[in-house]
């Protein structure tokens, strides 16, 4: 959606068909909508990781100290490995 | 004709929705189909819409301006729905076409912006382009021109139409 958006065709719904409801397809459209608009606007104002690597709650100045000038999310190791694993990959 | 069918106005209403088909009427769809299609999803039509209702018709942000901003972001999204909308209370309040395509086009030489109106307008069009220029200097820069308040509520506005209109081109045939 945020990538590829002219990808999502009438082909491709027909193929969420087979998996969800339109009641859920709905429901994880708008939720990626939502997020592919929030995200980036967040982005932009500059907030660091709420939790250590470790996991633990911290301020926004101790995260600064943590994570220095490319704040990443502390599940970064875990989202990469999801990454790692394309949409058409894990379709096939 | 969408890619999932929007519910019958009738069910929509049955769910409670109709003060909301109402209100999407102020952008000029008075059929309100992104309500009957959110509408799939029970909860989503109300919380989402009003989220939007919120950040575009109300607050201290001139109305008008949001309207150029949203149409802005719909055309960046490539929806030719929300594109194609118009709220009337901004046309009643004046704007025109020509307005909002200057909007579009080169507005940071537009002398018919402010200089308050080209960094809101610069904002959105930079947010999903190059948003790594939307730094503490940007920041810094609409502070002299608008409230953090007023930042926070374009923001947000820029953040839920986009994201939506993103949802809603993919339902475009």
């Amino acid at each position: 959606m945020q990538f590829e958006p002219e990808s999502i065709d009438a082909a491709f719904y027909d193929r969420l068909r087979a998996h969800y409801t339109e009641e859920e397809i709905v429901e994880l459209g708008a939720f990626i909508g939502f997020n592919v608009g929030y995200h980036t606007f967040f982005r932009t104002l500059d907030f660091y990781p709420m939790f250590s690597p470790e996991g633990v709650l911290v301020s926004q100045e101790e995260s600064r100290r943590i994570y220095g000038d490319t704040p990443g999310s502390h599940l970064r190791d875990e989202v990469q490995d999801a990454l790692a694993e394309t949409p058409h990959e894990a379709a096939s | 004709m969408t890619l999932i069918d929007p519910v019958d106005r009738s069910q929509a209403e049955e769910q409670g929705l109709r003060s909301r088909l109402d209100s999407f009427t102020g952008l000029g769809d008075e059929s309100a189909t992104f309500i009957r299609i959110l509408a799939r999803a029970p909860g989503y039509a109300e919380a989402l819409w009003d989220a939007m209702a919120e950040a575009l018709f109300e607050g201290n942000v001139d109305h008008a301006l949001k309207e150029i901003i949203r149409i802005q972001l719909a055309n960046k999204a490539e929806d030719p729905y929300f594109s194609s909308l118009r709220s009337k209370k901004a046309l009643e309040s004046g704007l025109t076409e020509e307005r909002i395509a200057a909007g579009q086009g080169d507005f940071l030489n537009d002398t018919q912006f402010t200089d308050a109106e080209k960094w809101a307008l610069d904002y959105a069009y930079r947010m999903y382009r190059t948003p790594e220029t939307v730094d503490a200097a940007f920041y810094d820069e609409g502070k002299q021109l608008w409230s953090e308040a007023q930042i926070m509520e374009i923001g947000g506005l820029v953040a839920i139409h986009y994201g939506l209109q993103t949802f809603m081109r993919t339902l475009q045939p």
